[in-house]
């Protein structure tokens, strides 16, 4: 276990790496940061001064050691944009972004779960054929999409919850809910699916076959099994998740990382945007640990064979 | 003989029911393709011509029927434009995505040692970071407009395609008859395309139709966060981005470009759901 920890954290600073030259190149080659700091009115010799005074004179490649020397003392610069630190900045923002993706993580599992569960149990019966056809159509609609139309419906037409910004628990519920709906489909159906798998196991047949009921078949064996599957998926799925928080905190105006992201690309503050990129990849990362630590401890044949 | 014909019957009748997706996927594809091939014809106004007489007409009124937006422009036409650019958009990144990925999973599966692990590692980190974040930090560089949102998209995701084909082949290369060419003195190269690679025919449209999918959400969603497509063309992305000021006038200016997404992402998900029915049968089939 340790040893794949320790793989892991150098699969983590070789991406953390990567992430950073390219960025630092990339976003050099969108334009020059002096420019962008002296702002519109700035005669030349002000931005030459400013280059000077950050070191932008010097050659790319020193450029890059010198912040790659400040990064690893955990300082990624200060935002062109304000002058805060960018990571300060940025790490003001996560709060609210974790709060909404663990809202969603949560909401998906309440809902996917007990769903995936009841149309795996018998997949074949009419009512959830018709179900699972749902579901299906459910995956083809892009979470954004789900959070405009919410707005339009709840927000606009009914006028029962508030649409924008971050307040109070009645803005929490429809973002929530559409960046759940990134997820819950998939979820559903790779969970139906294995409860499905699961039921026609042996150790099923042999269950029914000693007298357990029905309800407990399900809860007490089909299910553990099938969600030992879906835990993976829950763990690969984040960065997708995240991808999905973006959008969603645009069109509600939810003040995380994401909607930090947007704003600083189009105003090319670079540091705070490169502040963000390691930001989500550490947390990706540590997410996809937890995950596959909590499946070591939930699949004890894991524990006994060499990983 | 009769038992023959009742068996071919049954045959039959499995394969229509398992792929009912295949057909009604196909034929919804049909559809919007011949839309789009025909898009000069089917539009009835021009998208990007708006007539301030009518703004915010609602849908079925005469002229046009599925409304007009802020602008006065026809909400039909506008959406038939944005077809054509959504699924040329998503078609071709998601070809650069399979040929690149393709071409490295085959690689990493024939070569050993050092260019397998650098490819398998570049896949895990590509796969590691969310494809959204990357593809906003990248078109905030390259700008916008359709090839460096299609390059930038198509260039991001192709990982996803080489473990795919990388584990797939590595199994078809333990098959019977890829050790017999092997065996022959048939080349690696075309023991590759000639062996392994029709061996993944399944599985890679499969792939093509779910990654189509997952592209053209992607490509409306940087549309819609106004970093995808030249702000102001008619996409469904963009529409959705205009329609928010409005959504009380104007309902229907986002309905509209919703429910063109939904169908388009709907199609290609029966295309794949039907395809990997479709295969799992007739690997089935051929086992028995």
């Amino acid at each position: 276990m340790t040893s794949t920890i320790v793989k892991r954290l150098r699969d983590l600073a070789i991406l953390l790496f990567g992430l950073t030259l390219v960025l630092f190149f990339m976003l050099r080659l969108a334009g020059d940061p002096a420019i962008v700091m002296a702002g519109p009115d700035a005669t030349l010799e002000q931005i030459d001064a400013l280059r000077v005074q950050y070191g932008l004179d010097k050659p790319v490649w020193q450029q890059f050691l010198v912040y790659l020397r400040n990064v690893l003392m955990l300082d990624f610069g200060q935002s062109l944009a304000s002058g805060v630190p960018a990571m300060e900045k940025v790490m003001s923002m996560l709060p609210a972004t974790l709060l909404l993706t663990f809202l969603a993580m949560g909401f998906t599992l309440i809902v996917s779960i007990p769903l995936g569960a009841w149309l795996g149990y018998r997949p074949d019966a009419p009512s959830r054929r018709f179900t699972a056809w749902l579901v299906f159509i459910g995956q083809g609609v892009p979470g954004f999409v789900v959070g405009l139309v919410a707005i339009q419906i709840f927000a606009v037409n009914l006028g029962w919850l508030p649409s924008l910004g971050y307040g109070t628990v009645q803005h929490w519920i429809l973002p929530t809910i559409s960046l759940g709906a990134f997820l819950i489909p998939k979820l559903t159906r790779v969970l139906a699916a294995n409860v499905a798998e699961a039921m026609r196991e042996d150790y099923i047949r042999t269950a029914r076959a000693n007298g357990v009921r029905s309800r407990e078949l399900l809860t007490r064996y089909a299910l553990p099994n099938a969600l030992l599957g879906a835990t993976a998926l829950v763990g690969t799925q984040f960065a997708f998740l995240i991808s999905g928080t973006v959008v969603i905190e645009i069109i509600f105006s939810w003040p995380g990382i994401g909607w930090l992201l947007i704003e600083s690309t189009q105003t090319l503050d670079f540091p705070v945007v490169q502040a963000i990129a390691i930001v989500i990849a550490v947390l990706v990362f540590v997410i996809n640990l937890l995950t596959d630590l909590a499946f070591q401890v939930l699949d004890p044949r894991l524990k006994k064979a060499p990983a | 003989m009769v038992i023959s014909a009742e068996k071919r019957l049954q045959r039959s009748r499995l394969r229509l029911g398992g792929t009912l997706e295949l057909w009604l996927g196909g034929a919804m594809a049909g559809a919007l393709l011949l839309l789009t091939l025909f898009s000069q014809f089917v539009q009835t106004h021009d998208p990007m011509y708006g007539d301030l007489m009518v703004r915010f007409a609602a849908p079925g009124s005469e002229a046009h029927w599925l409304g007009t937006d802020n602008l006065g422009r026809d909400m039909w036409s506008r959406a038939v434009a944005g077809l054509a650019w959504s699924l040329s958009c998503a078609l071709t990144a998601t070809l650069i995505a399979a040929v690149i990925g393709t071409v490295f999973g085959l690689l990493a599966a024939e070569s050993h040692g050092r260019l397998r692990g650098v490819i398998r590692q570049i896949v895990d980190l590509v796969l590691a970071f969310p494809g959204l974040v990357a593809a906003i930090c990248v078109i905030a560089v390259v700008g916008q407009g359709f090839w460096p949102l299609v390059l930038t998209l198509g260039l991001l995701t192709w990982p996803v395609f080489a473990r795919v084909v990388y584990a797939e082949s590595l199994s078809l290369m333990e098959r019977d008859y890829v050790l017999a060419a092997r065996m022959l003195g048939v080349s690696r190269f075309r023991i590759l395309l000639g062996h392994v690679l029709p061996g993944l025919r399944a599985t890679l449209l499969v792939m093509l139709a779910f990654h189509f999918a997952d592209m053209l959400i992607a490509e409306s969603a940087l549309s819609f966060l106004g970093i995808g497509a030249p702000l102001g063309d008619p996409t469904w992305g963009n529409m959705l981005a205009e329609s928010r000021q409005f959504l009380f006038r104007a309902p229907w200016m986002l309905f509209v470009p919703a429910g063109a997404i939904v169908l388009a992402v709907v199609t290609a998900n029966l295309l794949g759901d039907g395809i990997a029915v479709a295969a799992r049968k007739r690997g089935r089939a051929i086992d028995s």
